[in-house]
């Protein structure tokens, strides 16, 4: 049953599907990358620091590139490849679709890889996957004007409290994000300690000899190192 | 784009306004563009999302029942559904507008999208929250989107066979990736700011500890790290000013 229902998932018309959606999320990129150049030097950004924006987000992106392509492996098999691309290139994790999977066999009374895993079980699957991850695209495509209103309003009472708030929001996300993290185990709790304290010297040290490049690595760098000490402390 | 003769004028007078125009003017231009195109590549994706079941149910003839679909989607909404909310809200301040349209059209937003817009800010010594920090964030982001994608398509595409030549010692660092971003992340913050992120850490791990659940969590904490900042900051102002 299963590999009837892999051979449609990894059919001609879902690699089509696939492509068109890639293509939405690349032309997008290029898009806001077009507009966001013409708008560079008006914020007093030169031609230099657009080439050194671009570089620093393409060294901090390998990282978290190939650790969200490690974890969509595990969804090729339940999913087919094409599926997999379209769901893990848009808006959406390993962790969330994997749940989704789960939830919509079981809405059809099956579980995942069982042997009446049937066409209907698979298209529940991806009905809660394709509709449940609208949410966020929804959400975003409609209030994010209500959002930037408000943070008009906001900068015109007092423009320096939007610096504060950015500043803060990040802070809290992160303060958060990094606990819920290094609770887990010692390798993890060294792990995101020493990626810290990593970042902070080459910071100071990027500043004080005032060398540049050193800054668009910082992240690579100290993501690096952390994922290495976390490795051998556990 | 430029065929589109409405742009071609909007283009005219923008350049040619700009000299005596703010920068507040111009940003307004981004932030209408970003709007417009961030909302017409949602859409279309959002439609795009329909064609897979459209077509597994009507075209395949393999439809579940619309019970079976609508129990899925409750259950998947009854997981999921506060963040749909919470996340565009508790990232907008860090993202801005154009951040928000490019991060949530290609996900992985804390532990992509967010290192990539902060590391191009700091590069560039953009203060955040600036303008320019803005603009050096969509770039940071963009081409963020762009690898990610490139990535993972190279994958598949070889059928994982790349991933396979990964040592396993390798792999399994990459256990750790999470906390290394957020704790890199953090420190390319707090450096400036050590206090702030002391604050933040306090916070983040009484959230983690209070018995609260689990899905406000981040945004609670996102909210009392800015009010506790907010009236940080207006202490030090009535000290400067007395």
């Amino acid at each position: 049953m299963m590999e009837e229902v892999m051979a449609i998932a990894n059919s001609t018309a879902f690699w089509i599907i696939a492509c068109i959606v890639v293509g939405i999320v690349l032309f997008q990129a290029i898009i806001f990358m077009r507009i966001a150049w013409k708008s560079a030097p008006d914020v007093g950004m030169s031609s230099n620091d657009v080439k050194t924006a671009v570089r620093t987000g393409f060294v901090s992106s390998l990282g978290p590139s190939f650790g969200i392509a490690i974890i969509l492996v595990s969804l090729i098999a339940l999913l087919g490849s094409p599926i997999t691309l379209m769901r893990i290139g848009i808006i959406g994790s390993a962790a969330t679709e994997t749940g989704a999977a789960e939830i919509g066999a079981s809405a059809f009374g099956t579980t995942l890889g069982a042997d009446d895993f049937s066409m209907e079980a698979f298209t529940t699957i991806v009905w809660t996957m394709c509709l449940g991850g609208m949410g966020w695209l929804l959400f975003t495509a409609l209030f994010t004007k209500t959002l930037g209103k408000s943070q008009q309003k906001i900068e015109k009472k007092n423009p320096k409290v939007m610096a504060a708030v950015s500043l803060s929001a990040m802070l809290g996300a992160f303060g958060y994000l990094i606990s819920d993290q290094m609770v887990t185990s010692f390798g993890h709790f060294s792990a995101g300690g020493i990626a810290l304290i990593v970042m902070v010297l080459i910071m100071i040290f990027a500043e004080k000899v005032n060398i540049a490049w050193l800054k668009e690595w910082a992240l690579g760098i100290s993501m690096l190192i952390g994922m290495v000490t976390g490795y051998f402390l556990s | 784009m430029s065929v589109i003769p409405e742009k071609v004028i909007n283009e005219r007078v923008e350049r040619t306004v700009r000299p005596t125009t703010v920068s507040s003017d111009s940003i307004g231009v981004f932030h209408q563009k970003a709007h417009f195109w961030g909302r017409t590549t949602l859409f279309l994706l959002i439609a795009m999302c329909f064609v897979p079941p459209l077509y597994l149910s009507f075209v395949l003839d393999a439809h579940p029942g619309w019970s079976a679909i609508i129990t899925g989607l409750i259950g998947y909404a009854s997981f999921v559904g506060i963040f749909w909310v919470l996340e565009p809200i508790t990232y907008y301040p860090t993202l801005g507008v154009a951040g928000t349209y490019l991060a949530f059209l290609t996900g992985n937003i804390a532990n992509m999208c967010l290192p990539c817009s902060a590391a191009a800010q700091k590069a560039v010594d953009a203060e955040t929250g600036s303008r320019k920090a803005e603009i050096a964030g969509v770039f940071g982001i963009a081409v963020a989107s762009i690898t990610n994608i490139l990535v993972i398509v190279t994958i598949i595409l070889s059928g994982t066979y790349i991933l396979s030549l990964i040592p396993p010692a390798v792999e399994s660092a990459f256990n750790f990736i999470l906390p290394a971003i957020f704790g890199a992340v953090l420190g390319q913050f707090a450096y400036k700011k050590p206090l702030y992120g002391i604050i933040a850490i306090i916070v983040g791990m009484a959230v983690l500890f209070s018995p609260i659940v689990g899905f406000i969590k981040i945004a609670l904490t996102v909210g009392i790290v800015i009010a506790i900042v907010l009236f940080m900051e207006k202490q030090k102002e009535k000290k400067v000013v007395g």
